[in-house]
């Protein structure tokens, strides 16, 4: 019951020809969601079999003052002092690792708001300390953004504040800060921060400094679909220069607490084709991940047989999303991610930050996984996230 | 269809040898490791099962003798081996071998099966059955159809107490056992349908045959089955006497029925007209398509006659074929879940081909939260006597309602629990106040549990009443129709584990077809995820299919998974979303006759709730403004009815609002 049009376009991707824009904006506009699943879960199976990812991190955040002012950011307090507004001290940051519980945590993923009070060597120490603690821990820090904003601060350029970061001991860069590449939406929602040419240019700076790094795409805002998957084209084809991004993750715009309440948030049939229209326009991209805070733990499990290959982590304290109206778990365990993955029917792997693989759980789904209890108390997520 | 490498999730478990392996791990397997064997109670099996009764076999084997449609419903159940069950019970599973050489059948007159009426059949208007003997009805419906150049031949159910008295001018009725045999003569036409088969097909007729899953038959259970037979034919004499004894006729004539209109021999004839059987029944679509297999026949293996594969299966069961219980169970074990959500969401666009997603609005009232039950898996209830016990008062009642009202709504749904203190009197004036105080409310109330515990209620004061009393009672008072809640899992050995006290699977499936033939609607519901398996979840839907054949009186079925929480004594079993969107796109596939089917957006939330309409739903249910029962549990979602239509567009559908009945009440949009 497909359209001409996708019939074309899965033949395109049986054939494993580039799709263009038109094709993706095809993918999006064909009825058939379940099609689109499914032509996407081809794709995936043929890089990943069953095989799907999933670690066992920490997020943190150290400050949440922010200079910026995203219309989307409900996470971000502005300016040192006002409610709410939270930096911490290396101590502080320190101690949530030392005091970390599950002796296998492997990363660390660290995103900030743009605190203008803070020196870079703050930073450096910060990072230092952190491997003083777990000389084996990954640390996944700073957006491209963050990374621009020191740029501009301290009057270094890309190359030297990843340098010296990487130093401190950066590992690998995530991908936040994406938001909408495509300079007509990202002027409206976010004009005081790194430019989606910026964006870029950090990540191709890291990848020449053979970093990895992960992009991410902030979707269901004021954008057209026409934006993003010209967004998913800019990500292409700087990919096809450097081959450094790992992973790319869809993210669902959430609508409560920031400046753009009035816009319904995407449901889950978008969060869905935009990760199938993903995987099957980002062919030189390893990995798409259902990240399961953004779009629930319950569309994220079913995203795995929509294209998606990874399940992010643990996670443990989420904020950023839960500021912004965010009723899922602040953090999942690891038997959880086993027991989501499994009943998808597919075999979970714990990896490391560079999807080195640490287990693989190929033996039959244990009954005690499935036994656990599903907690989804909004409300009693709510309270833990105020 | 299927990508290499697809695994699909196993809904199921190992398939070991049924003796010594339970397949499914939940069945009550002999613990002695006997033979369990259920044969049918009638006199005319009376012979196959003969020489067990008189010990053969010995204390390696466990026979109980009971009703057909329990026989069919132990081996569906997995709590018999092996069954001597109705011809359309083979077809209707699927997955069963029949033992060679023994059936009970009719080369000619059977006289036990008729049709009756004051004219014959082929001037008939309608047809009096009791839909619940399927391969009678299914021969009836063949018959008829047949002898009137193709036409089908209207039928309506009955009970078979009721088929008698209603036979009149133009309506005819399928008699079946003592029935068939004392109403000779006196109907102005009598068709014997074995007769009537045989000069149709020139071929015997099978009515029952030992059924039983792969591997159970080997050589030597089939030898004592053989033996059985060879002794019961041997004492029909004795057998025909001992009968006349215990329930009366005449000895000579059971004789002469036994020895002269019935055939115990499954020979090539009687296999020929077995399958004739399956492949006219089938073709009219009254069952699913069924391949005959033999135990111990090499030529009727499945290494002979391989399985439809799982593609074809998908695209039968998205074509609209009837699914077998086997057809079924490799579908909930073998398919992608793509690809069962494919085929259900093209049997939901043949169903609903203008597309549109519906959902109504009212609201959940829990008029008591005192039960009696005590189900291991309920956080709302309070025992009678508990601190937190309410009963909601009117004003608190007229309140909600006008809630209801204001919001555009049409239609309350009713439930508390089984609190002993309320009468049936009580009911019938809270109704009678409602409906004069809100006539354009309507009451979706109740459930088939507050039902029999009204009937108990009712009966332990003095003042004995049947369900059917209670439902006549209730409705004059008021009630519109009545909620499908309380099935849990429709097996007992899974309601005994969760809700001891509950009625039982039986008890609720007739309190439904009561309902239905007093007129009222009602829905069917199925929360799963607690002790259940596949084979208990499916075997729920195929009951739920079988009473909606009888009396089409289910507007839509709604599952959902158990939403375990702590405090609660019931653990959570096979749950999840995969589960969920698995299940609700195999029901789509199985319940081919009831129409609709709702998304369980309140325990599954918006997102999945929005899925499920690519996975064979098309309905969104109801606006939640409260609901206490799932959300004692820590489920918490709601949308109003902008939300609910959001996510219907955005998923791609217009929307429009109904009742009860499925009606649109506005114009899609």
């Amino acid at each position: 019951m497909t359209t001409a049009r996708f019939d074309e376009i899965a033949a395109k991707v049986r054939a494993g020809t580039r799709l263009t824009e038109e094709d993706g904006l095809g993918l999006y506009l064909e009825p058939d969601l379940l099609a689109v699943g499914q032509l996407a879960n081809e794709v995936r199976e043929r890089l990943h079999g069953d095989r799907t990812y999933f670690n066992v991190n920490m997020r943190y955040e150290a400050t949440n003052v922010c200079e910026a002012s995203c219309r989307f950011c409900a996470f971000a307090k502005l300016e040192r002092g006002k409610p709410g507004a939270h930096t911490s001290t290396h101590e502080e940051a320190w101690r949530e690792l030392a005091e970390f519980p599950d002796p296998r945590l492997s990363e660390l993923h660290m995103v900030n708001g743009l605190d203008p009070n803070l020196a870079f060597e703050w930073y450096e120490e910060l990072l230092r300390g952190w491997k003083r603690i777990r000389p084996a821990i990954h640390l996944k820090c700073f957006t491209a953004v963050e990374i621009h904003y020191f740029a501009q601060k301290f009057g270094m350029t890309y190359a030297e504040v990843l340098r010296r970061l990487m130093d401190a001991g950066l590992d690998t860069m995530p991908g936040g800060g994406a938001e909408i590449l495509h300079p007509e939406v990202r002027a409206r929602i976010s004009r005081d921060k790194a430019d989606g040419d910026a964006y870029l240019a950090v990540h191709r700076a890291a990848h020449g400094l053979g970093m990895k790094t992960n992009c991410t795409m902030l979707y269901g805002h004021i954008e057209t679909l026409a934006h993003r998957v010209d967004h998913l084209a800019r990500l292409r084809a700087l990919q096809d220069e450097t081959r450094g991004f790992q992973c790319f993750i869809p993210l669902a715009f959430h609508n409560m607490n920031n400046a753009m309440e009035q816009l319904p948030e995407p449901t889950a049939v978008d969060d869905l084709r935009t990760i199938s229209v993903a995987r099957l326009m980002l062919d030189n991209i390893p990995h798409v991940k259902a990240y399961w805070v953004s779009m629930t733990v319950e569309t994220a499990q079913i995203a795995l047989r929509f294209g998606a290959d990874d399940l992010d982590g643990t996670i443990v304290h989420e904020t950023i999303y839960h500021s912004a109206g965010s009723t899922v778990p602040m953090g999942l365990t690891r038997d959880d991610l086993l027991r989501l993955i499994r009943e998808a029917g597919r075999v979970p792997v714990e990896r490391d930050s560079l999807y080195g693989v640490v287990e693989e759980y190929v033996r039959a789904i244990a009954p005690e996984a499935s036994m656990k209890v599903r907690d989804r108390n909004a409300k009693k997520h709510l309270e833990l996230a105020r | 269809m299927t990508a290499p490498g697809d695994g699909a999730p196993r809904d199921g478990k190992a398939i070991g040898r049924a003796l010594a392996v339970n397949r499914y791990g939940a069945g009550p397997i002999d613990p002695g490791g006997r033979l369990r064997l259920a044969g049918v109670s009638y006199l005319n099996a009376r012979p196959i099962v003969h020489g067990l009764l008189q010990g053969l076999g010995g204390a390696d084997l466990l026979l109980e003798l009971a009703r057909p449609a329990e026989v069919a419903r132990r081996l569906f159940e997995d709590e018999a081996d092996a069954a001597l069950v109705p011809a359309a019970t083979i077809a209707a599973h699927g997955g069963l071998e029949v033992a060679p050489g023994i059936a009970v059948g009719a080369d000619g007159p059977v006289r036990s099966v008729v049709i009756v009426g004051d004219r014959p059949v082929e001037e008939l208007d309608t047809l009096l059955l009791d839909a619940s003997s399927r391969t009678s009805v299914v021969l009836a419906r063949l018959v008829a159809a047949q002898r009137r150049g193709g036409r089908a031949l209207p039928v309506v159910s009955r009970t078979p107490a009721q088929i008698l008295a209603e036979v009149r001018e133009g309506t005819g009725a399928v008699l079946i056992g003592d029935e068939a045999l004392a109403a000779r003569g006196r109907f102005a036409h009598e068709l014997d349908l074995a007769e009537a088969w045989k000069s149709w097909t020139g071929l015997p007729f099978v009515f029952a045959v030992w059924g039983a899953r792969r591997g159970v038959l080997g050589a030597r259970e089939r030898a004592l089955l053989a033996a059985s037979l060879e002794a019961g034919l041997a004492a029909r004499a004795e057998i025909a006497a001992s009968w006349a004894a215990e329930h009366g006729g005449d000895r000579a004539a059971l004789e002469r029925y036994l020895r002269d209109n019935l055939r115990y021999t499954l020979d090539d004839a009687a296999l020929a007209g077995l399958r004739e059987f399956y492949a006219r029944a089938a073709e009219a679509r009254l069952l699913p398509p069924c391949t005959l297999r033999v135990a111990g026949d090499a030529g009727t293996s499945r290494a002979a006659l391989p399985a439809p594969s799982i593609d074809a299966l998908l695209d039968a069961a998205a074509g609209g074929a009837r699914l077998s219980f086997d057809d079924a169970l490799r579908l909930a074990e073998e398919a992608p879940t793509l690809d069962l959500g494919l085929a259900a969401d093209a049997r939901r666009r043949a169903l609903h081909p203008e597309g549109v997603v519906t959902y109504i609005v009212d609201r959940n009232v829990n008029y008591t939260n005192a039960c009696t039950i005590a189900c291991r898996f309920c956080a709302f209830y309070r025992p009678v006597g508990h601190e937190e016990v309410y009963v909601l008062s009117r004003d608190v009642l007229r309140q909600k309602i006008e809630e209801v009202v204001a919001a555009g709504g049409i239609q309350v749904l009713l439930q508390g629990g089984i609190h002993p203190g309320l009468r049936l009197s009580w009911y019938e004036e809270l109704f009678r106040w409602w409906k004069s105080e809100f006539p354009n409310v309507a009451l979706h109330a109740l459930s088939p549990e507050e039902i029999w515990g009204l009937a108990r209620i009712e009966t332990a004061a003095g003042e004995p009443a049947t369900i059917e009393d209670v439902l006549r009672r209730l409705m004059a008072a008021g009630m519109d129709s009545l909620p499908g809640g309380g099935a849990e899992v429709l097996t007992d050995r899974v309601r005994r584990k969760i809700a001891k006290a509950k009625c039982t699977s039986a008890e609720w499936i007739e309190c439904m077809r009561v309902a239905h033939r007093l007129g009222l609607r009602t829905t069917a519901t199925m929360m799963y995820g607690t002790t259940d398996t596949v084979v208990d979840r499916l075997a729920h839907l195929l009951k739920v299919r079988d009473l909606q054949d009888e009396t089409g009186g289910f507007t839509a079925f709604i599952c959902w998974d158990y939403q375990h929480d702590q405090g609660v004594k019931q653990a959570a079993g096979e749950t999840g979303t995969v589960l969920y969107l698995r299940m609700q796109a195999l029901s789509r596939l199985v319940l081919d006759n009831v129409r609709s089917i709702q998304s369980s957006w309140v325990t599954q939330g918006p997102g999945v709730g929005q899925l499920a309409l690519r996975y064979g739903a098309n309905d969104l249910g109801s606006t939640m403004f409260e609901e206490n029962v799932v959300s004692s549990a820590g489920t918490t979602f709601a949308m109003d009815a902008a939300q609910i239509e959001r996510h219907a567009h955005a998923a791609g559908f217009p929307v429009a609002r109904r009742n009860m009945r499925y009606e649109w009440l506005t114009e899609p949009a």
